[in-house]
C-alpha cells in the first residue's frame, strides 16, 4: 500500500507538472497580445509598445519565461497582473477565492445530496412512473443552459416576488462582516438564488450515473443473498448495494470538483458573484498570462488532487485491488 | 448487434426515443422546404419580437427572423454536431476506459495521468489554437474538435466500472475457462459498463449542443446567418424575460433530444444486461 | 422616455452651480450605484487607465479644472475651475495656474503647485503612463513656481493646451507619493487606500467588489449633499438591470441593451438622463488586400462602391432595432460626445435604388446570373470581421449582411473571439470589421485613425486622403478660433469620401432615483459630479439611515 501509494503522490506531482507545462505553452500558441489588447483604446508607439512587452517579461524567449513562472511558483509566486496595474496575481485569487469557495462548496454539495437521494430512489423504483418522470425532471434540468436558469430564477424570485436579493455576495452594509450572526445570514440568502441555478443544472449528471451504477449493484448476486437472509431493506439498500455502487460516484466527484475552484462564469456574472470564474474569463479576454496561469494551475491541482483522492478511495473501498 | 437494436426497438421506452429521434431529424432534413428562409430579415422595423401566433407559429426574433424556420434548420447543425461528437466521444472514451482498467499497471497509470493533464487544462485554450490554425472551420473539423476534447471524463468513469468489474466472479470465471482478452472485453466488460456509458452519452448531448453555441461566439463553429439551437439561446439572452419564447423554443428542442437518446440508451444498456445474464 | 429632463438646461444649470443646491444642514444621503468595471486602482496616471478606474479617480481627485458643459477641448472659456482658481498665458506657449489656497489633501496638507508638478510629470513619462505620454508630447516642461503657481510650458501654440495641461494627469499627493519608486505605484499601498482631495474619500473596500466612499466634509467646494456613496461592481448588463428593477440600486451604468431598455423606461421611481457618450461603432473599409496588405484592395479602392454600400443600409433602422433610442447614426468618426464639441457632417440618406445604379455606373451588375453582382468575372463579395463577445456588434453585422444580400452583395461574417479580432484588425487581415471606439472629448485623436500619419497604428485600413490629411494637421496646430472650423471641414471631407460605415454614437441611458435632485450625469465620467447632487427634502428611505 505504501510503496503504491508514494508512486501515485509521485505521479500526481508529474502530471502537475506536464499539465501546467502544457497549458503554459498552449495558452502562449493562442492568438492574441496582452498589450496589444490593452492599449486598443488609446494606442501608444511601436518603441512604447516594446518598452511595455519588456517590462511584463513577455519578450523574452518562452523557455525563459518558462523557468521564471516555475520558479515563481516553488516560491509562492505567481507574478503580476498584465490588466490590473501590476497587482499580485496571488492577491487577486486570495480576494476572490472564498467567494467561489463557498459558492462551488455550496453547490457540490446541493449537486450530490440531490443526485445521490434521486439516483438510488430511481434505482430501487426502475422502470416505475416516479422513475420516469424523475428521468426527464433531471435530464431536462441538465440540459437547461445555467445563464438561463440563472436569469429566470432572479427574474421570477427576485425581481418579481422579491424574496431573494438578485446580485452580490452580501448587503453593501454588511459587507466586509460576514461573521456576525447577522452577516450570515445575509451571506446565505444572496448565496441560494446562485448556489441553487448551479446545483440544478448540474445534479443531474450525478442523478443519471448513481442510478446506472445503484441498478448494476443491485443486480449482483451478494445483494440477492442477502435480501433472502431477510435483512432489512434500508441496510440491503445503503449498507451493501450502494456501498458497491460507489466506485463511479467517486470518480464523479473527482470529475465534479473543479467546480469547487472554477466557478461558473455564467452564474457568477449574472448574480455579480465575486468569484474566480470572471476573473478567469477576464485574463483569457485580455490574454493577462500571469492570471490565466494562476487560475489554471489553481484548477489543475484541484484535478489532480481529486482524481488522487478518488483512486485512494477505491483501493480503500476495494480490497481486491490492493493485490492484482 | 442486430439484435440489440431490435431488442432496443421492442422495448417501450426505446421504441418511443428512437421515434422522437427520427422525428427530429426528418425535421431538419425535409421540413426547411416548406418554411420561410431562416436568414429573412423580413421587417425589421414592426416585425420584431412577435409573440407566436398564426402568422409565426413560434414567434419572430429581434430581426424579424421566423423562429419556427431558424428551429428546424438549427436542428442539422445542432443534431449533426450531437451525433458525431458524442458518437466519438464515447467510443474512444470507453475504448480508453476499458484498456486501461483491464490491462493496469503502467499502460493504466500513463493513460491515466495523461486523462488527468488533460482534464486540467483549460479546454478553450485548445480550441482557440485551432482558430489560430484554421480561419474558417468546416462543420466536419467542429465535429471532430468536439469529440477528440470531450472523451477524457466518460474514460475515467468506464475505468472505475471496469475495474469493479474486473475483480467479479463471473469475469474471473471466464478467464480461468481460457477465455481472450478480446473475448472478455468484448463479452463481459463492454456490456457492464453499457449503464454508465448511456449515461455519459445522454449528459453529452446536451452539452455538446451548448458548446457548439459558445464556439460560435469564439470564431469557431457555424456563423452566422445559419442558425444552431445552441446559438438561438445565446442570441435570445437578452430577451429571456422579454420573448422568452426565442430561448424556449431551443431549449424545448435541445431537451427533447437529449430525452430521446437518454430512452434509447436506457433501452440499449437494459438489453445489453439482458444479454449478459 | 418618460420623464425625460430638459437635457441640456439642467446639464448647463448644474454645471455653472458651483455651490450645491443643498448648503443648508443637508439631509443624510446614501447613494448606491451599480458600476460595470472593477475600480481596482483608482489613482490617474497609472498606466491601464480603465474607464472604471477613471470614474471612480474623479471623484477622488479633482483637476485644475473641468471640461465645461458644452466639453469643448478648445474653447478655453467654457472650463469650469477646481483646484486652479485662475489661469493666465503669459506667451502663446507658456500657461500659468494659480492654485486655490483652500484645496486640501485629505491628510489635512494644503495642495501645492508640487503636486500638479509630479503628477504632469508622470503623465508625460512613456515609461510610467505609456498612454498619456503619447497624448501629452507636446508639453515641454511643468514647474512650480512656489507653492501656489504651476506653469506648464509647451513646444508650439496650439489649440487644445489647456485641455493637455488639465485633463489627463489631476495632481497627485506629492508628500506621499515621492518616497514611492515612481514604477512601482501601482503595487504600492496608496493604490489601495489613496489619499485624494476630492469631494469623496476612500472609506471602505471590500470584494464584491464594494467600494465605499463617504463625504469629505472639509471639501473646499462646499460639502456635498450625499454623504455616503456605494459603488457595487457588477459587469453583467442583465445583472444591472435586475439590480435596478428590484430597488436595489439608486444607479446604473450605462444600460447599453434595448431589451434592458424597455424593461426600465417604465420604472416609476426612476428618472433617465441620456448622456452623450464617448462609443462609436463603425465598419471600416479597408484599404489594403488583406492577403498581401502591400497591394490596395480589389474592391474598396473605389470611392464609388463605398458609398453605394452606405446608400443601401438604412442605418436608422438597422441601429434603431438595436440600441433603440440609446445611439443616433453619425455621419462622420464622431461620438456623441465628440459631436458635441464638432459640427457633424449631413448624414447620407439610405436610398437602395441610388445604390444599384452607382453599382452599375461602376461595373458591378449579376452577368452571370447567380444572385451576386460581379464585375469581370469578379463577385462582389467581402468578409464582414466581428468580435463575437459584443452582442450588439454581432446583430449589427446580421442586419447589414441581410440588407447587402438583398442588393446581390455578398458578406460572410467571421465572428471572433475580442483577442483574435484585435490581432487579425492591428494585422490588416481583413474586409470591413465591426469596431467600436472609447474616444477621448478631444479631435485631435482623429489624426491617428484617419490620417495616413496613423499607419502602424491606429489607422489599420490605411484610409489615406490628403485632404483629411492636411486639414487634421492644421486643425491640430492653428489657433483656437480657427479649430472648429477646420475640423469640420475635415469632417465632411470623411464623409463624402466613405472610408467606413458610420453605424451608432451611443447615448447612454442612465436611470437614477427620483429622491436624487440636481443630479447631473457626465459623458466623459459618470458619477464625478455626485457632490453636487442632493437628496430631496422628507424623500430619505432606509438605506439612506443605514
Amino acid at each position: 500500500m505504501s510503496v503504491w501509494l508514494v508512486r501515485r503522490v509521485a505521479q500526481a506531482l508529474v502530471t502537475f507538472l506536464l499539465a501546467a507545462t502544457l497549458a503554459f505553452f498552449l495558452m502562449r500558441l493562442t492568438p492574441g497580445d496582452p498589450l496589444a489588447r490593452l492599449t486598443e483604446d488609446r494606442p501608444v508607439s511601436p518603441e512604447t509598445l516594446r518598452a511595455l512587452r519588456a517590462r511584463y517579461g513577455v519578450d523574452r524567449p518562452l523557455v525563459a519565461q518558462f523557468s521564471a513562472f516555475l520558479g515563481g511558483v516553488i516560491r509562492g509566486d505567481l507574478g503580476q497582473s498584465i490588466s490590473h496595474n501590476g497587482r499580485e496575481v496571488t492577491e487577486l485569487i486570495r480576494s476572490r477565492l472564498p467567494a467561489t469557495l463557498l459558492l462551488g462548496g455550496t453547490a457540490l454539495l446541493l449537486n450530490f445530496l440531490f443526485g445521490i437521494a434521486i439516483g438510488v430512489f430511481q434505482a430501487t423504483r426502475a422502470g416505475t412512473g416516479p422513475d420516469r418522470a424523475l428521468t426527464l425532471i433531471s435530464l431536462a434540468a441538465y440540459a437547461t443552459p445555467s445563464f438561463w436558469l440563472a436569469l429566470i430564477l432572479q427574474w421570477g424570485l427576485g425581481t418579481e416576488l422579491h424574496w431573494l436579493p438578485v446580485a452580490f455576495m452580501q448587503e453593501p452594509w454588511l459587507a466586509g462582516r460576514p461573521w456576525s450572526l447577522a452577516g450570515a445570514l445575509d451571506v446565505f440568502r444572496h448565496l441560494v438564488l446562485p448556489a441553487l441555478s448551479l446545483a440544478l443544472v448540474t445534479f443531474g449528471a450525478t442523478a443519471r450515473y448513481q442510478r446506472a451504477a445503484m441498478l448494476d449493484a443491485l443486480a449482483l448476486d451478494c445483494i440477492r443473498t442477502a435480501r433472502t437472509k431477510g435483512l432489512p431493506e434500508r441496510a440491503v439498500r445503503w449498507r451493501h448495494a450502494w456501498r458497491n455502487a460507489l466506485g463511479p460516484m467517486l470518480t464523479l466527484f473527482g470529475l465534479w470538483l473543479p467546480l469547487l475552484v472554477a466557478g461558473s462564469l455564467y452564474v457568477e456574472a449574472v448574480f455579480a458573484w465575486p468569484g474566480l470564474g470572471t476573473l478567469a474569463a477576464e485574463a483569457i479576454a485580455y490574454r493577462d498570462y500571469p492570471v490565466i496561469m494562476g487560475t489554471t494551475i489553481l484548477v489543475s491541482g484541484v484535478v489532480v488532487l481529486g482524481n488522487l483522492a478518488a483512486d485512494l478511495a477505491h483501493r480503500w473501498l476495494d480490497p481486491r485491488l490492493r493485490t492484482p | 448487434m442486430t439484435s440489440l437494436w431490435g431488442a432496443t426497438w421492442h422495448d417501450r421506452g426505446g421504441r418511443l426515443g428512437l421515434l422522437l429521434l427520427g422525428v427530429l431529424t426528418g425535421m431538419a432534413l425535409f421540413a426547411p422546404g416548406f418554411l420561410p428562409d431562416p436568414r429573412a430579415m423580413p421587417d425589421i422595423s414592426h416585425g420584431v419580437l412577435l409573440p407566436p401566433g398564426p402568422a409565426h407559429l413560434l414567434g419572430t426574433d429581434e430581426h424579424s427572423r421566423d423562429v419556427l424556420a431558424r428551429l428546424v434548420f438549427g436542428g442539422r447543425v445542432s443534431l449533426a454536431v450531437a451525433l458525431g461528437a458524442v458518437t466519438l466521444s464515447v467510443t474512444l472514451g470507453a475504448l480508453i476506459g476499458v484498456v486501461a482498467g483491464y490491462a493496469g499497471g503502467v499502460i493504466d497509470a500513463g493513460l491515466m495521468r495523461c486523462v488527468d493533464a488533460a482534464l486540467a487544462i483549460p479546454r478553450l485554450f485548445l480550441l482557440l489554437i485551432i482558430v489560430a490554425i484554421i480561419e474558417r472551420i468546416p462543420l466536419g473539423v467542429l465535429i471532430l474538435t468536439i469529440g477528440a476534447t470531450g472523451w477524457f471524463g466518460t474514460s475515467r468513469l468506464v475505468r472505475s466500472e471496469v475495474l469493479r468489474l474486473r475483480g467479479m466472479d463471473f469475469v474471473r470465471a471466464a478467464e480461468a475457462l481460457g477465455a481472450s482478452r478480446r473475448r472478455v472485453i468484448a463479452r463481459h466488460l463492454l456490456p457492464g459498463v453499457a449503464g454508465p456509458l448511456a449515461a455519459a452519452t445522454t449528459l453529452a448531448v446536451g452539452d455538446v449542443i451548448l458548446l457548439e453555441a459558445g464556439l460560435s461566439f469564439l470564431g469557431l463553429g457555424v456563423q452566422p446567418p445559419t442558425p444552431s439551437w445552441g446559438g438561438m439561446i445565446f442570441e435570445a439572452k437578452p430577451y429571456v424575460v422579454t420573448a422568452p419564447w426565442m430561448s424556449l423554443a431551443p431549449g424545448v428542442a435541445i431537451a427533447l433530444t437529449v430525452v430521446a437518446v437518454s430512452l434509447v440508451g436506457d433501452a440499449l444498456s437494459r438489453s445489453a444486461g439482458a444479454t449478459r445474464s | 422616455m418618460t420623464g425625460r429632463p430638459a437635457f441640456p438646461a439642467a446639464f448647463l444649470s448644474a454645471l455653472l452651480a458651483v455651490q450645491p443646491a443643498a448648503s443648508q444642514a443637508p439631509p443624510q444621503a446614501t447613494l448606491v450605484i451599480a458600476v460595470a468595471g472593477d475600480p481596482d486602482s483608482p489613482v490617474p496616471t497609472l498606466w491601464r487607465n480603465s474607464q472604471g478606474n477613471r470614474e471612480l479617480s474623479d471623484l477622488l481627485f479633482l483637476r485644475l479644472a473641468d471640461l465645461g458643459p458644452t466639453l469643448s477641448t478648445i474653447d478655453e472659456a467654457s472650463f469650469v475651475p477646481r483646484l486652479a482658481r485662475r489661469w493666465t498665458r503669459s506667451d502663446p506657449v507658456t500657461l500659468t495656474f494659480e492654485l486655490d489656497p483652500r484645496a486640501r489633501w485629505q491628510d489635512g496638507v494644503p495642495v501645492t503647485a508640487r503636486d500638479a508638478v509630479f503628477a504632469l510629470d508622470r503623465a508625460r513619462d512613456p515609461a510610467l503612463s505609456p498612454q498619456t505620454g503619447t497624448l501629452l508630447r507636446r508639453i515641454r516642461s511643468v514647474s512650480a513656481e512656489g507653492d501656489r503657481r504651476v506653469v506648464v510650458r509647451f513646444t508650439e501654440p496650439y489649440p487644445e493646451q489647456l485641455y493637455d495641461a488639465t485633463y489627463h494627469a489631476p495632481p497627485l499627493p506629492a508628500h506621499l507619493l515621492e518616497g514611492i519608486p515612481p514604477e512601482s505605484l501601482a503595487a504600492s499601498a496608496f493604490v489601495g487606500r489613496p489619499v485624494g482631495n476630492g469631494p469623496y474619500a476612500l472609506a471602505r473596500r471590500s470584494p464584491g467588489p464594494v467600494i465605499e466612499l463617504t463625504a469629505n466634509p472639509g471639501f473646499f467646494l462646499g460639502r456635498p449633499g450625499i454623504d455616503r456613496i456605494l459603488l457595487l461592481g457588477a459587469k453583467d448588463p442583465e445583472a444591472r438591470a435586475n439590480l435596478l428593477l428590484s430597488g436595489e440600486v439608486d444607479a446604473i451604468d450605462n444600460i447599453y441593451s434595448l431589451p434592458n431598455w424597455s424593461r426600465l423606461e417604465r420604472l416609476p421611481s426612476y428618472l433617465y438622463y441620456p448622456v452623450p457618450g464617448p462609443t462609436l461603432i463603425y465598419a471600416t473599409f479597408n484599404q489594403r488586400d488583406p492577403a498581401d496588405t502591400a497591394r490596395p484592395h480589389p474592391i474598396f479602392t473605389d470611392p464609388g462602391v463605398r458609398r453605394a454600400l452606405v446608400l443601401a443600409l438604412d442605418r436608422e433602422e438597422l441601429v434603431r432595432g438595436v440600441y433603440g433610442p440609446l445611439a443616433r447614426v453619425p455621419d462622420g468618426p464622431l461620438s456623441s460626445l465628440l459631436a458635441r464639441s464638432v459640427d457633424a457632417p449631413p448624414v447620407i440618406r439610405p436610398d437602395s435604388v441610388g445604390a444599384r445604379r452607382l453599382l452599375a455606373a461602376r461595373g458591378w451588375s449579376d452577368h452571370d446570373g447567380d444572385g451576386v453582382l460581379d464585375k469581370d468575372g469578379r463577385p462582389l463579395a467581402f468578409r464582414l470581421l466581428v468580435p463575437g463577445i459584443v452582442a450588439a456588434r454581432v446583430a449589427l453585422a446580421s442586419r447589414m449582411q441581410e440588407a447587402w444580400r438583398r442588393l446581390g452583395v455578398r458578406v460572410d461574417l467571421d465572428v471572433v473571439e475580442g483577442a483574435v479580432f484585435i490581432e487579425r484588425r492591428n494585422a490588416g487581415r481583413f474586409d470591413m470589421d465591426m469596431y467600436g471606439v472609447s474616444q477621448d472629448p478631444s479631435p485631435s485623436g482623429l489624426r491617428q485613425s484617419w490620417s495616413c500619419s496613423g499607419f502602424g497604428g491606429s489607422n489599420v485600413m490605411h484610409y489615406c486622403d490628403a485632404t483629411v490629411d492636411s486639414l487634421l494637421q492644421l486643425a491640430a496646430g492653428s489657433d483656437r478660433a480657427r479649430a472648429p472650423q477646420l475640423y469640420r471641414a475635415a469632417m465632411r471631407r470623411i464623409a463624402e469620401d466613405v472610408p467606413a460605415v458610420f453605424l451608432a454614437a451611443l447615448v447612454f441611458g442612465t436611470p437614477v432615483h427620483r429622491r436624487f435632485t440636481n443630479v447631473v450625469v457626465r459623458p466623459e465620467s459618470n458619477w464625478s459630479l455626485v457632490w453636487q447632487w442632493a437628496l430631496r427634502p422628507g424623500q430619505a428611505i432606509d438605506r439612506d439611515r443605514q
